[in-house]
């Protein structure tokens, strides 16, 4: 095993909520810098999953490691993004207070916040809405807000749970492309969660394909795939791209049929 | 005239109006009291009662017996009293609220207690109070304060029980101290509970002055009005009455301000 | 797992529990240092029991709730009738704004001599000081349900061509009831915390008035008695109102 894949590794990941198995136990490995993908029907554990790799919630048996060491309990090296932007900014703090509370949180003295955040707040593009309260944000800007706050914890892993999903398409699209290009900049190593396989196979170096339902004979992670498509990448000519169309066929038929 | 002075002329008109349905209440009150529909002796005329007011506020011409020219006193007496129990009802409430909120283990212990508590009125513990520090004023006091902490104890409690759990989360994942938890997200998050709680309050701690000043015989509004009505002195009744809806008036308002402006992120 | 049950409606015990053990070994201590302004609670349950052999806690209860329940009935009818005039047409409420913001202010403890003026002792002035008190919440409480009333309702009562008076009892009424009880429910508790207050403040009857006799006459385990005794009738009342507004509101499609 190399340095470089023991960046963060599943081993043998299960969680069982209520009494019922959510995740059968799961192994896989994550490289620094890679851009992992997860999709699944509802109730095939994906955000679960993901909750148990940034310390949220404790695996029922497994571990997940990162750099070697047993991940148990959130760390400010993995930021997580969470779908319901909304509930996860602070009402009462303007935008540039919101990515100061990463930076407080941090024991980033006073005098040396305010340059670290004008420089997350540009690279979202919000550069000119630091004074606005949540409230007066659309959601793709408030989306970006949060994630201006995570890239303030200069994060080495990030964690996303359906980010874009409740945006409209036009936003996504676009979010979908600063995403991209911020994490090509930073070099961060993602892990995203979606229930939009197009943008899994969009945005991801491998896209890991989840099962509800896990069994004997029936674990819950069913298929991994690696996605050869070239980088930069963009929405009018990749999705034309003859491997994604190949990728998106193959996820297709295997979702289809793994939904009996 | 375009929209925006046909909408000025719109609001001046609905103060006008409104004004004019008062001014019609208080001819009301006129008549009803000159032409003795309703006896002086329980409705006394509007200008007695302005000039028990001026008179009892040393406003106008020297004093005449007894009860006279002390409103002025009588209301400071009354407006201490309310805003000292309150401050001591709101910092105490706040701490205790705070502390009990914080901790979802203590708000199961502790919480039954306290929604039976909700419903008892303040002034029920005027007679206990009298019973363990007799009659004076520092007895009200520590009525008003204690009966007025209450809501703003509970809405403490409701605001720092109520974090948003996606917050919590994120204050999970910054890895923020407990200490930080609790200053940057919790009194926030809590603060338009408490505001309200704060409000009410006020309401009680005037109500709790009153009682108390008229049952333990203590100077203020309380005492002066009941003085007044055994008197039979119906327009210093009233203009007491008066005074004391101003001072609800005027506290309520003050603190629909402050809140206005401690709540600014809330207008979108 | 009953075990587990058993615990968890133990709990909310445990608490009260400990303050009342905790008052009782300190009221004791000061009985026999000879202070007479308190009593253990032990003291206070045989009082309470005295008093509803004897009849004069039923006599008492019956009349601060009784004179509670009319003076909310009075407050109530005029306050939801003001409340559905000032809802439905905006122009009343505009004009009526100003009358309102002079009245509502004066805290009815100030009505109190004036009521005593007026009516003497008894059931008169209580009942009218807890009109007044309750008219005001549920004034604005029915004024603003009107107000929210959902507007496409209102337009189908123009498009189906109802009159005023079925538009009244079939659209407007209907729709305020899970809101109108919420109203209900905040004004029995007004009713009672001022009827109670008055009986304390002035008027010689009633629970408030027992517990300011017994603390006059030197007897604080009564006293006690009827400080936990008037606890506990307003929890209970206020528990019954939770109860009613939450049938009301699941039967009125509110709460599912």
């Amino acid at each position: 095993m190399s340095a470089a894949a023991d960046f963060l590794r599943f081993d043998g990941v299960a969680i069982r909520l209520g009494g019922r198995e959510i995740l059968s136990p799961t192994s896989f490995d994550v490289a620094r810098g890679e851009f992992v993908c997860i999709v699944g029907p509802s109730g095939c554990g994906k955000t679960t999953l993901l909750r148990a790799a940034s310390g949220l919630v404790t695996a029922s048996a497994g571990e997940v490691r990162r750099k070697g060491v047993k991940m148990s309990e959130p760390s400010r090296e993995v930021a997580f993004v969470f779908q319901d932007y909304g509930r996860a900014l602070l009402p009462w703090r303007t935008v540039e207070g919101n990515v100061s509370l990463a930076l407080e949180a941090a024991g980033v003295p006073a005098a040396g916040r305010a340059p670290r955040i004008a420089e997350v707040l540009g690279k979202v593009g919000l550069a000119k809405h630091a004074q606005k309260f949540p409230v007066q944000l659309s959601g793709g800007m408030q989306q970006r807000a949060q994630i201006a706050r995570c890239l303030a914890q200069k994060p080495e892993l990030m964690m996303m749970d359906e980010p874009f999903g409740a945006l409209d398409a036009l936003t996504r699209q676009s979010l979908q492309d600063e995403l991209a290009r911020l994490v090509r900049e930073d070099g961060l190593t993602v892990l995203f969660v979606t229930h939009d396989l197009e943008e899994a196979i969009y945005l991801g170096d491998r896209v890991i394909a989840l099962q509800a339902n896990p069994g004997p004979g029936r674990p819950s992670l069913a298929r991994m795939i690696d996605v050869k498509i070239p980088r930069p990448r963009d929405q009018l000519t990749t999705k034309e791209h003859p491997e994604y169309l190949r990728l998106r066929r193959e996820l297709f038929a295997f979702i289809e049929q793994s939904h009996d | 005239m375009n929209g925006h002075d046909r909408g000025r002329v719109g609001i001046v008109m609905n103060r006008l109006g409104s004004l004019a349905v008062l001014s019609a209440l208080i001819a009301l009150w006129w008549m009803a009291s000159n032409a003795g529909w309703v006896s002086r002796v329980f409705l006394p005329t509007p200008q007695a009662t302005f000039a028990s007011l001026l008179e009892g506020l040393n406003l106008s011409g020297p004093n005449g017996n007894g009860g006279h020219g002390e409103l002025l006193a009588f209301t400071q007496a009354t407006v201490g009293r309310m805003v000292q129990g309150w401050l001591l009802a709101s910092l105490f409430g706040v701490l205790l609220g705070a502390a009990i909120g914080v901790s979802p283990a203590v708000r199961a212990w502790v919480q039954p207690t306290l929604e039976f508590i909700r419903p008892l009125p303040a002034s029920a513990l005027l007679p206990l109070a009298i019973s363990i520090f007799g009659l004076n004023p520092g007895m009200v006091l520590f009525v008003v304060a204690f009966g007025a902490m209450w809501p703003v104890l509970l809405a403490t409690v409701h605001g720092f029980a109520a974090v948003e759990p996606r917050l919590s989360e994120v204050a999970r994942c910054l890895q923020m101290s407990r200490a930080a938890f609790v200053w940057k997200m919790g009194l926030p998050n809590a603060m338009p509970d408490i505001l309200a709680g704060m409000r009410l309050a006020l309401t009680i701690a005037l109500i709790v002055a009153v009682v108390g000043e008229m049952i333990a015989s203590q100077s203020g509004l309380g005492q002066a009005i009941l003085l007044a009505a055994r008197a039979f002195r119906a327009s210093d009744l009233f203009a007491g009455i008066a005074l004391l809806g101003l001072i609800g008036f005027a506290s309520n308002a003050l603190l629909a301000l402050a809140e206005k402006r401690l709540l600014r992120w809330q207008q979108p | 797992m009953t075990e587990r049950r058993f615990l968890r409606w133990l709990r909310p015990w445990v608490f009260p529990a400990l303050l009342v053990g905790a008052f009782e070994w300190y009221a004791r201590r000061a009985a026999a240092l000879g202070s007479d302004a308190l009593a253990p609670p032990s003291a206070a349950a045989k009082a309470f029991v005295g008093a509803a052999l004897d009849g004069s806690l039923w006599q008492a209860t019956g009349f601060t709730l009784g004179t509670a329940a009319l003076g909310l009935l009075l407050g109530a009818v005029l306050g939801v009738a003001l409340g559905l005039v000032l809802g439905l047409s905006r122009r009343a409420a505009r004009l009526g704004s100003l009358s309102i913001e002079v009245l509502r202010p004066v805290p009815s403890v100030a009505l109190i001599p004036l009521a005593m003026l007026s009516f003497g002792f008894g059931v008169r002035m209580e009942l009218a000081i807890v009109a007044f008190a309750t008219f005001w919440p549920l004034l604005v409480l029915v004024q603003s349900a009107v107000q929210q009333i959902e507007p496409r309702l209102l337009e189908v009562s123009r498009v189906l061509g109802l009159s005023a008076r079925e538009r009244a009892f079939k659209i407007v009424l209907p729709a305020i009831v899970p809101r109108l009880f919420v109203a209900l429910r905040l004004g029995v508790a007004v009713a009672l915390v001022v009827a109670v207050t008055v009986e304390i403040a002035a008027n010689p009857n009633g629970m408030g008035y027992a517990m300011m006799i017994a603390q006059q006459s030197f007897d604080p385990a009564l006293m006690l008695a009827w400080l936990g005794w008037i606890g506990v009738v307003g929890f209970a009342v206020n528990a019954g109102m939770v109860l009613l507004q939450r049938v009301v509101a699941r039967r009125m499609g509110v709460l599912p």
